[in-house]
């Protein structure tokens, strides 16, 4: 499909079922699995309980004191002669002589035979006669054999030659003689075809790969965190904490959705900015749309001013804020001496009166919202003294005002 | 000029008055351009010779003097910025005054000043201007007053101003007003279109309504100060007033207050008597 699809972004349900996922997922039966067969080796009849391998018990006695006359032995059919030791085995009886090994006509040692085909034979025949033997190890298998690639094996002796996991009960694949887990098999394959291996999934990436948190994966085993379209190839890996070598906060994006945040988009004029970006108060400007919000003149690059989400160029945002000392008409750079009301530099701060420079420690008075200092104001004439002294007693009287 | 102590009288004033010099003689010594001669016992501007030639001073402060009138010559002090003529006694200004190129701060308060030279409001770049306790009064003020578009601040304080006239609009950059213990009968609604006005002093007035343009000011905000007590308010202005300021704002923006300012217009209360003796003010002297 073009990657420029102007769909919804919406996916329809009743898609799915045309998706590469599902596709690919209904493929998977191509897969050969090379079938093997497990079955239970285990002595027949063994003496001892001691062994984990032992499934039954073993009957098996020494006959004294029957009558003899209608008993005959299962292997030759003569007689027994009376005091001779007779065997009874699985409701069977045999002359000590003909119940042995069929292959070394040897008593059994320790009483453990295993039985095939009718016939009874030593462990030890039984073992170089028919029991299978680990093509990995060499010895018999008694137990579980797995029967694969034209062998037997120990169940935990089966394993993937190149990455040595245990494949009894996963499967294998056949690849060149040799027996791989899916994900070795793919390795393999994919490396042969100069191809990548999903890490999801485990199969060969035939088209492009999708690469994600240092990984390479088929696109279609994700969604676009944005709108949720299933992604191909041209999706993007959005980096979520720039400057961390940790990349497991990334995401993944459709290209449409990539597009629409990597093109910054002006907060004045809602277009993409093509040309140069002023990125301030979170978010991006055309250079000539960020402007101040009282004067609404472009900054073009000259120092603004931030406040409350606003920006505002020096003079605005001093005099909108109160930052432009009372007596320079300046920006205050260095310390601000708040008062009246009003704003002033550092050094400027001083009595309205006589000029003389006064500091947050200097006592002084207020007319009219000017600062006076202390000898100043002695020498205002005290008809003046009396009234302002009236008024800001009534003017503080006034302050909590009763509302009834 | 100071001879023989023939009296005793003389010397303190000898003192204060070398003490000036010895202030000028400083200042010339280590270019300093900020003058302070406040308190120096001043009268006239002869007692400070060679000062309109000090053109570099940036600063003169004569506050609390004696000074009667100022020389023409002053406007040579062309880099002047600061010019403090606080309480004095100066009752006539020279028209050159206005002409200073660089004065953004000039102090008159506590003066003697019935009236404003012609032609006084061409200051280039005047920003504050105090003319507070002064005998000044709506017909003091010359023509071009309201031209200085640089003011920010202009204080006219206790002074007898019963009407402010309407050109105020024409201050746009004016943040501060003050109207201290006038004689104001009543604010022009032009006052409502000097946007920046964040301080707004009419204490001690004889208002009794408010031109609901006041209302389109932001008297609110926190760096706003608008001082209203001490007039003769009507009572759903007074009942606002004593709710708090942004009572008082709504209310002036409101319809309801429209009609009531209406009312008041046609049918004009009396206009109240002086509320503030004004006989004690040394202004008054002569
Ligand atoms: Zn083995
Ligand atoms: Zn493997
Ligand atoms: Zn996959
Ligand atoms: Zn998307
Ligand atoms: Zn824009
Ligand atoms: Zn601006
Ligand atoms: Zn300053
Ligand atoms: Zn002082």
């Amino acid at each position: 499909m073009n990657p420029t699809d102007r769909s919804p972004n919406i996916p329809l349900i009743g898609a799915i079922k045309n998706s590469r996922l599902a596709q690919r997922r209904a493929s998977r039966t191509e897969e050969s699995y090379v079938r093997f067969e497990i079955y239970d080796n285990v002595p027949l009849h063994i003496r001892n309980n001691d062994s984990p391998v032992s499934q039954t018990i073993p009957k098996f006695q020494w006959i004294t004191n029957m009558s003899r006359d209608t008993m005959f032995c299962s292997k030759c059919g003569e007689g027994f002669e009376p005091q001779e030791k007779i065997v009874n085995s699985t409701g069977q009886l045999w002359h000590q002589h003909c119940f042995v090994c069929a292959q070394c006509f040897r008593e059994f040692a320790d009483g453990v035979f295993y039985e095939y085909d009718g016939r009874k034979y030593c462990e030890h025949d039984f073992h170089v006669l028919f029991a299978p033997c680990c093509q990995r190890c060499n010895t018999f298998i008694i137990g579980r054999v797995i029967k694969a690639m034209n062998a037997s094996w120990h169940a935990d002796c089966f394993r993937c030659e190149m990455c040595n996991l245990e494949l009894a009960d996963t499967g294998f694949i056949k690849n060149g003689g040799r027996a791989l887990c899916h994900e070795c098999n793919a390795k393999v394959k994919a490396r042969g075809l100069g191809k990548y291996v999903c890490h999801k999934c485990h199969a060969i990436i035939d088209d492009q790969p999708l690469r994600f948190r240092g990984e390479v994966y088929h696109p279609y085993h994700f969604t676009c965190t944005a709108c949720g379209v299933e992604l191909d190839a041209n999706a993007r890996e959005v980096r979520n904490r720039p400057g961390l070598a940790k990349n497991d906060t990334n995401e993944l994006y459709c290209l449409r959705c990539h597009d629409k945040m990597g093109v910054p988009i002006c907060g004045a004029c809602r277009r993409p900015i093509e040309e140069r970006v002023v990125t301030a108060l979170g978010k991006h400007w055309h250079v000539e749309h960020f402007v101040c919000a009282k004067c609404e003149k472009p900054f073009f690059g000259h120092r603004h001013y931030e406040k409350k989400g606003l920006a505002y160029c020096e003079t605005h945002y001093h005099q909108l804020f109160g930052n432009l000392c009372y007596s320079c008409n300046q920006v205050i750079s260095g310390d601000v001496f708040m008062a009246l009301n009003k704003a002033w530099c550092f050094h400027h701060f001083a009595c309205s009166i006589c000029d003389q420079k006064m500091t947050e420690k200097t006592k002084f008075y207020e007319c009219d919202l000017k600062p006076v200092c202390k000898k100043c104001y002695e020498r205002f004439p005290k008809e003046l003294r009396n009234r302002l002294r009236r008024q800001h007693e009534a003017s503080t009287k006034r302050a909590p005002t009763p509302v009834e | 000029m100071e001879t023989a102590p023939s009296s005793v009288s003389c010397l303190p004033h000898t003192a204060k008055m070398s003490k000036a010099k010895k202030v000028l003689e400083e200042a010339r010594e280590i270019r300093n351009p900020e003058l302070d001669l406040f308190d120096k016992g001043v009268s006239t501007f002869e007692e400070m010779p060679g000062l309109l030639n000090m053109t570099n001073v940036t600063r003169l402060t004569l506050s609390h003097n004696r000074i009667r009138s100022i020389p023409p010559g002053l406007a040579n002090l062309t880099n002047l910025e600061i010019l403090n003529l606080a309480n004095n006694q100066i009752q006539e200004l020279p028209l050159s005054l206005s002409s200073m190129p660089k004065l953004r701060i000039l102090n008159l308060s506590i003066n003697r000043l019935d009236t404003l030279p012609r032609g006084f409001g061409a200051f280039p770049v005047l920003e504050i201007l105090d003319l507070t306790y002064n005998n000044l009064k709506e017909d003091s003020l010359p023509g071009n007053f309201f031209m200085m578009q640089t003011l920010r601040a202009l204080y006219l304080g206790d002074n007898d101003f019963e009407k402010l006239p309407p050109e105020i609009k024409n201050l746009k950059n004016l943040e501060i007003l003050g109207l201290r213990e006038n004689d104001l009968i009543e604010l022009p609604k032009e006052i409502g279109e000097l946007s920046r006005l964040r301080e707004l002093h009419v204490q001690g007035n004889r208002l009794t309504i408010l031109p609901p343009e006041l209302g389109n000011l932001d008297m609110a905000s926190n760096k706003a100060e608008f001082r209203f007590e001490g007039n003769v308010w009507v009572p759903p202005i007074l009942d606002q007033l004593n709710l708090g300021i942004s009572h008082l704002q709504d209310y002036l923006r409101s319809e309801a207050y429209r009609i009531t300012y209406n009312r008041y217009l046609t049918n004009k209360p009396p206009v109240p008597p002086p509320c503030v003796d004004k006989a004690k003010k040394i202004s008054r002297l002569r």
